[in-house]
């Protein structure tokens, strides 16, 4: 009898080790194991929230998933996490249900860049069907190399009125990228590489976002 | 065996005198037992086989056949596991990304195969990481060739965020890529949008 619970015993020891260490070999298996229990649990938790609110929760499991490879603590993946979720959300009530997922995520870089809700409102206001999401990656990007916020969503919005495809986004970020990395100022840069897009739509008057000087426009 | 009853106490004595004496017995009664059990119907062989089954007994084994036995069964659950993906289904169901966008999928959701590029000449190694691949540093290493990194990546169209890896320590962004702001770490990723072929 005891020879057979002690057998038992180590049939379970050694399925419980194989098991485990097939979990540490296999990775995809399950991700976020990596983060300790607490971490783990909230992180899972907004994730859950994100599914009930029907946003994506792709980029709240990278976003932990970044962490672990950046070797962060679980506090700072918690706390990046959740700004994550919280753009998404404030994403999502600027730009509408119709925003797709790749859309929201943007829209989320760019409210983390500093870009007001209301600027995302005014370009989902205005997309007549076509898709915001290269806008708003060129705009939360040239934010982030110092072109001041306002510069930044007035001239995207300004082109995105006169009808600029992704292409001319995409082009727009490569030479104002360029100029910066040239030593152009980068507010500049911007103001002068947008007015090299042709308009291929009816331009519309946008009053000038505040911030953006009338000399910085004209030069 | 007068001399052992003799020696027993009286009582006893007369108890082993009792079971000792013949029981006197019908000589009919043997044949009516050898027709009662006659009587009795063969138990098929299905319920032979479960009687068996449902049997108790003991199986004693040698502790090293015990050990094969426990190794073997840990095998078919690890093999079992493996079989299986995260998702639930039989991984052979699944086929590989870019045969799944030729075979399966509608041409807008297949997935595209992605050059990524860093010149870095003073590197040992460097690896993509991103959201397309769990931020695994091992699962895309890149090639070098005069000091440029490269690598194709099969990618779903849509945003993605990554970041390279040089020498396993140093997160670096694409200086050829926009820049995804704020990391939360201290890093700087970029992003890219791989585009469907009608846009």
């Amino acid at each position: 009898m005891r020879s057979s619970l002690l057998r038992a015993i180590a049939l379970l020891a050694i399925a419980t080790t194989v098991s485990f260490a097939q979990d540490t070999l296999d990775p995809a298996a399950d991700p976020l194991r990596r983060l300790d229990p607490s971490t783990r649990y909230a992180v899972e938790m907004l994730m859950d929230s994100a599914r009930l609110a029907r946003l994506p929760y792709g980029p709240l499991e990278s976003k932990a998933l970044e962490g672990i490879a950046k070797r962060a603590n679980g506090r700072d993946i918690l706390v990046a996490v959740r700004r994550v979720f919280r753009a998404l959300r404030d994403a999502r009530a600027a730009l509408g249900p119709s925003a797709t997922a790749d859309e929201l995520t943007a829209a989320a870089g760019a409210l983390r860049a500093g870009i007001a809700a209301s600027e995302l409102s005014l370009l989902a206001a205005t997309r007549n069907g076509k898709p915001l999401t290269m806008p708003l990656v060129v705009l939360a990007d040239l934010v982030t190399r110092g072109v001041p916020r306002d510069t930044a969503a007035f001239t995207i919005f300004q082109l995105w009125q006169r009808g600029a495809a992704d292409d001319d986004f995409l082009g727009l970020w490569r030479s104002v990228e360029r100029d910066i990395v040239s030593g152009t100022n980068p507010s500049v840069a911007l103001l002068n590489r947008a007015r090299e897009i042709p308009a291929k739509g009816p331009s519309t008057a946008v009053p000038p976002a505040a911030g953006v000087r009338p000399e910085d426009a004209k030069s | 065996m007068t001399d052992e009853l003799d020696s027993l106490d009286p009582n006893v004595r007369w108890i082993v005198t009792e079971a000792r004496r013949p029981v006197p017995a019908d000589a009919a009664a043997r044949d009516r037992l050898i027709d009662a059990i006659n009587a009795e119907p063969v138990p098929s062989r299905g319920l032979r086989l479960v009687t068996w089954l449902l049997q108790p007994r003991r199986l004693v084994l040698p502790p090293l056949a015990t050990a094969a036995l426990a190794a073997g069964l840990v095998g078919v659950g690890v093999l079992g596991g493996i079989a299986i993906n995260r998702d639930g289904r039989p991984a052979a169901v699944q086929l590989p990304a870019a045969a799944a966008g030729q075979t399966q999928l509608p041409d807008s959701l297949a997935p595209r195969a992605v050059k990524f590029v860093l010149i870095a000449p003073q590197a040992t190694n460097v690896s993509l990481v991103g959201d397309f691949n769990g931020w695994d540093s091992g699962a895309s290493p890149m090639k070098a060739t005069d000091g440029t990194w490269t690598v194709f990546v099969s990618l779903q169209p849509g945003l993605h965020t990554y970041s390279f890896v040089v020498d396993g320590r140093h997160f670096v962004s694409d200086p050829t890529a926009p820049i995804a702001p704020g990391d939360g770490f201290g890093h700087r990723s970029s992003v890219v949008l791989v585009r469907q072929p009608s846009l």
